[in-house]
């Protein structure tokens, strides 16, 4: 018999929700009483450790239509309202969507958890239309390549390797880098100590390892999912650089030769910025950049055992061979007999 | 006169004691360098350096179960990490290992790129690094990029079952005591076939023996596969050459088509 | 109102750019939308892995025989932070699903609604089941 407490945490998630969002961030150019210092860690840096989340119903770039850089505090709101309305909502038996366990059920829904307030239209805060640069000719190239390919390799099941890096479990876009938020599981631990901070990723239970010892790169010819990553204190702002990347995850169509700068500030005792900069002549006419605001959230991070427990890529293909044999079947059911 | 060749003579031999002991390898009273809290700090990256990988009991050199990979991929011999020498396996326990180790090529879980499991993790031959945070200290594990979180802080029971583990640490005088449980049935102990069941519960003792040394010892129970406890250890050493990081092993690519290469589709003829 | 048009607009702009809401994998790939089913068995097994989970059930088919099925759920993280262990959902449950079959025939299937046996949904969510 299940536990009745259960029955009351369906009002406990909602209430928090509404209480994370009630907490607004400063946007940009609105004045502050008193300019937030961290605190330190024991070894003297600003202290950003603990559990964030970088949920967020914001889109990368501004929607079609939307000329503001943000929406007043009652609009978004709203807006996060509507959303969290739509995400609950039961669907369809019967419908795609309806193939699916019920988030809700699970807590998963962005709207149960920990979420910042973002007034801002967009992630992307440069360049200043919020959306993303033109593609150099290169970036283009390079995308009509990746269509081709992806045409010339057949169906998405035909073979493991055309499924999804996130079905594989090889690469989530909370990863990335840059570190993204999806639909759920947006959940992050930072833990400092002298001469290091780790972030970990809870997608993949990635251990991003950043040294703040001023060490170079790694050499040139070494390529990694997550690249080479080099971190220093700029006043209160941790600065990662990363280089050293794979074309094989291609953020939104970059290349391996992208840098990519991430800064992480604490605005407060609930709030971290997290803003980066993507630099990438081979994809892009001029960098971009994107900002994210991050909340705190309640641990634990549970082991994510997702390629150990990957029982639906095994039935994804196994499904569509099933479904191949039976459609030879019965197309040879159908031939005329001699 | 007498006083001062008296003197002498302890001094040459406390000197003489102090070189013995530093000799032997192993000064317990040393006192690693304190982290912010004052508690001994452990950061850095480690590595073990033996080959219990292949398997934690005595072992001679054996042919690898890989015609192709020939020697390069041969069982290196080597001696016991355990106390006592054996595993005290139950005896049906030990008819399992014993099929475990002749099916190794299809069951061995490390070449399946699955999360090793601890103690695995410590001595697999890879280096990996702990992150002393004040209430979390974090171990980080280069194979599948495994990760450890030990609480140091609020201690909880598990509230799953996991492949590293659920991990509660806490401090006895200057070693560093995991207490983990939560652990599914799923990992070995090494290459050898060696097993527990998810009745396992590992205790770990890390202390530091010199700037660039730790002592590691590991017990091990689990009352449905061994007849009682037993204990694992060995030093673990620094990687101290500049910069020395962990690399990316980023495995699930390279066994994707071990694993599902049977569902390809088929080129229609 | 120009205010109440103004928010009317922004909010449908932003529900088309917002994040898909998906899975990591195509759910509709792995099982199939032509085999619905309701299942009533007992619990032998929860599965508490993230990102997904499964639940293990016994269920009996119409000639009396327990035939054991597997349904996907969703990650238990977020239940966790919230207190749900292994211990809160006992062996033998007796949990309602409702659910899609795996597309390879096997006794699989996804639960896109789970209920214990007097009508209740697991865990959070709305009570009612739908139809």
């Amino acid at each position: 018999m299940m536990n009745n407490r259960f029955f009351l945490l369906v009002s406990g998630l909602v209430v928090a929700a509404a209480v994370a969002w009630g907490s607004a961030i400063p946007a940009a150019g609105q004045a502050r009483s008193k300019p937030y210092t961290a605190p330190r860690t024991p070894d003297g840096q600003p202290d950003l450790q603990g559990f964030w989340t970088n949920a967020t119903y914001t889109p990368l770039e501004r929607p079609k239509g939307v000329t503001r850089e943000f929406y007043t505090r009652e609009e978004v709101l709203e807006i996060m309202k509507r959303q969290a309305t739509e995400e609950a909502e039961q669907t369809q038996p019967g419908t795609i969507p309806d193939v699916h366990y019920d988030f809700t059920q699970f807590g998963l829904d962005r709207s149960q958890g920990a979420m910042a307030l973002n007034l801002r239209t967009s992630l992307i805060v440069d360049p200043p239309d919020g959306r993303l640069p033109a593609l150099s000719s290169d970036g283009r190239r390079r995308a009509d390549e990746r269509a081709a390919a992806r045409k010339s390799r057949g169906g998405p099941h035909d073979a493991v390797q055309n499924e999804p890096l996130g079905s594989r479990c090889v690469l989530m876009d909370r990863n990335g880098p840059p570190m993204l938020g999806g639909a759920y599981n947006n959940t992050y631990q930072i833990v400092q100590a002298a001469g290091y901070v780790m972030v970990l990723v809870e997608m993949l239970h990635d251990a991003r390892i950043i040294p703040l010892d001023g060490r170079p790169q790694l050499p040139p010819n070494v390529r990694q999912w997550t690249g080479s990553s080099r971190g220093r204190w700029d006043g209160q702002t941790l600065v990662i650089e990363t280089t050293n990347l794979t074309d094989k995850f291609a953020f939104q169509g970059a290349s391996e030769n992208m840098r990519l700068t991430e800064r992480f500030t604490r605005l407060d005792q609930e709030t971290l910025r997290y803003q980066f900069t993507v630099d990438d002549p081979s994809t892009w006419t001029r960098p971009w950049t994107a900002e994210v605001p991050w909340k705190k959230d309640k641990g634990p991070i549970f082991e994510h055992a997702c390629h150990e427990g990957n029982y639906g890529l095994y039935n994804t293909l196994a499904g569509a061979r099933a479904e191949e044999k039976r459609a030879a079947e019965e197309a040879a059911k159908k031939k005329p007999q001699k | 006169m007498r006083n001062r060749l008296g003197t002498a003579l302890a001094t040459s031999l406390t000197l003489t004691v102090v070189a013995v002991t530093m000799a032997a390898g192993q000064n317990r009273s040393y006192r690693a360098p304190r982290a912010a809290d004052g508690k001994p700090s452990f950061n850095g990256i480690w590595q073990a350096v033996n080959e219990a990988y292949w398997d934690v009991e005595a072992h001679a050199a054996a042919p690898g179960p890989v015609l192709e990979l020939g020697a390069a991929h041969a069982t290196a011999g080597g001696l016991s990490i355990i106390d006592g020498g054996t595993i005290p396996y139950k005896p049906e326990a030990l008819k399992k290992k014993q099929e475990n180790y002749a099916n190794r090529l299809k069951l061995d879980p490390e070449i399946k790129c699955y999360l090793p499991g601890v103690p695995r993790a410590n001595y697999m031959p890879y280096p990996f690094q702990i992150i002393q945070g004040p209430k979390y200290i974090m171990m980080a594990y280069t194979f599948a990029g495994a990760v450890r979180t030990i609480y140091m802080d609020e201690h909880k029971e598990a509230p799953a079952d996991s492949w590293m583990g659920w991990s509660n640490g806490h401090w006895e005088g200057d070693t560093l005591v995991v207490d983990t449980t939560g652990f599914n049935d799923q990992t070995w102990f090494d290459r050898a076939g060696n097993f527990h069941s998810d009745a396992l519960h590992v205790v770990e003792r890390f202390t530091a023996t010199g700037p660039d040394h730790l002592s590691y010892e590991a017990t091990i129970e689990d009352p449905n596969v061994f007849t009682r406890a037993w204990t694992i250890s060995m030093p673990l050493y620094r990687r101290l050459e500049k910069n020395a990081q962990l690399m990316e092993f980023r495995c699930v690519e390279f066994v994707e088509e071990l694993i599902y290469g049977h569902l390809r589709k088929k080129p229609s003829q | 109102m120009r205010t109440r048009r103004a928010v009317a607009g922004i909010g449908v702009a932003l529900l088309l750019a917002a994040a898909p809401v998906m899975a990591h994998h195509a759910f509709s790939a792995e099982f199939d939308i032509n085999k619905p089913f309701k299942l009533r068995g007992t619990l032998t097994k929860w599965e508490m892995i993230n990102p997904h989970s499964w639940f293990h059930l016994d269920v009996k088919d119409e000639s009396g025989t327990v035939v054991p099925w597997m349904i996907e759920g969703g990650s238990p993280n977020q239940l966790i932070k919230n207190g749900v262990t292994k211990n809160t959902l006992a062996i033998g449950t007796e949990l309602v699903i409702e659910g899609y079959q795996a597309k390879d025939g096997a006794n699989k299937g996804v639960g896109r609604n789970l209920l214990l046996a007097d009508g209740r949904r697991l865990f959070l969510g709305s009570t009612e089941s739908e139809k």
